[in-house]
């Protein structure tokens, strides 16, 4: 069978597809749209990071409430930054197959694939139109450089409250 | 799991100011580096911003090597900036030829980069100046309708670079609210210790204008 004939049944198969069904499987997809936990509030104050940088940071004259501050705040800074570090160095990868086909060309592929549960005409148009709206979407997405810097743009926002925290917590301290 | 921090402690806390913004520099300022990056030029930054200042703190130190790695991150986004424009090239030579599809973006994609790079071969020159052709395109064309195209990505690392000054001015303002604060306290100190002494000028008059 040929390559692109292969991948096109493979993925015409994998729509069929109905999802996880037991229960391990839906726990883990549960966890796909995950992308870097930084909504999450984590407890830094079990950990030994924070509780050596707060000795530290109480001796250089701040009180206790402003040392606990700042070092929750460098950590917090810290933990977004190696969120911006992981997003940048491992943006979703390029679907080359998706992106460089030729759907009208994979039309009579499609007819074949969906012949024996008897398609008509209308179920390849729509197979098509579906493939080629999945498509636009990924060239829309553009190369592994676009995709970083799209990915590695939403985590704006956590990485201007986190120092705008750390900076508060130390002027303020 | 993105949640863990990477780097530990490992400070004395009686140690003597300067040895212990010497042991924090492993632990704030161990890079993350892509393969590519020297680490050698990372600590380097790293140096030469702590001499700028007299006598770091440990929270200072940890400060500046937050800074180091905004600086690091604008010259990351600003080689980005390049390859989002090759990137889009190649996308564009890849539309505009109608028979580059079938032979891949990949190729055409490292081939223009060792053609941009000045680095490619014959073959790769030849594959390229053939698209131009069929693209009816100069190079300088190619990249003016490729920065059309990757506007909206370019437009995007460019905040990133903006974040990344707007988070080192707030690392200068801490920096520099840590050192008032290290300056005052010395200058109180001062005044307390000459508030002292002369209270204890003023104990010893008063004791010899007593009379014996």
């Amino acid at each position: 069978m040929p390559n692109h004939r292969r991948n096109l049944a493979n993925r015409c198969n994998a729509l069929k597809s109905t999802g996880p069904r037991s229960v391990a499987g839906k726990r883990v997809s549960s966890q796909n749209s995950r992308k870097h936990g930084l909504n999450s509030s984590p407890d830094f104050e079990c950990s030994c990071e924070y509780r050596a940088l707060v000795e530290l940071i109480a001796e250089e004259g701040f009180s206790a409430f402003a040392c606990a501050d700042i070092a929750s705040g460098l950590l917090n800074y810290r933990r977004v930054m190696d969120a911006y570090y992981d997003t940048y160095t491992s943006p979703e990868p390029v679907d080359e197959f998706m992106r460089d086909m030729n759907v009208k060309a994979s039309n009579p592929i499609f007819s074949e694939l969906l012949s024996p549960s008897g398609s008509e005409p209308q179920d390849v148009r729509e197979m098509a139109a579906f493939f080629a709206s999945m498509q636009r979407q990924e060239r829309r997405k553009g190369g592994p450089v676009s995709r970083r810097s799209s990915d590695t743009h939403k985590l704006i926002r956590y990485q201007r409250n986190g120092i705008a925290r750390l900076s508060r917590a130390i002027r303020q301290g | 799991m993105l949640y863990n921090i990477h780097f530990s402690i490992d400070v004395d806390v009686a140690m003597p100011v300067e040895d212990k913004s010497k042991s924090l520099l492993p632990f704030l300022s161990s890079p993350k580096l892509l393969p590519d990056e020297s680490e050698a030029e990372f600590q380097s930054g790293l140096q030469s911003l702590l001499s700028e200042l007299d006598n770091p703190s440990p929270l200072a130190v940890a400060l500046v090597s937050q800074l180091n790695e905004c600086l690091w991150w604008i010259k990351r986004h600003t080689v980005d900036k390049e390859l989002l424009l090759h990137e889009a090239m190649a996308r564009l030579l890849s539309r505009e030829g109608s028979n580059w599809m079938g032979s891949g973006n990949s190729k055409l994609s490292v081939a223009l980069e060792h053609y941009l790079g000045g680095s490619a071969h014959k073959d790769e020159v030849d594959f390229i100046d053939q698209a131009l052709t069929e693209a009816n395109l100069t190079l300088s064309d190619l990249r003016a309708k490729a920065f059309k195209d990757a506007a909206r990505h370019i437009k995007m690392v460019d905040d990133l670079i903006h974040r990344q000054h707007q988070t080192m001015r707030h690392l200068q303002r801490s920096i520099d609210s840590i050192d008032y604060k290290s300056r005052l306290i010395k200058r109180m100190d001062l005044e307390l210790a000459a508030l002292e002494l002369k209270q204890s000028v003023k104990e010893v008059s008063s004791l010899d204008a007593k009379p014996s």
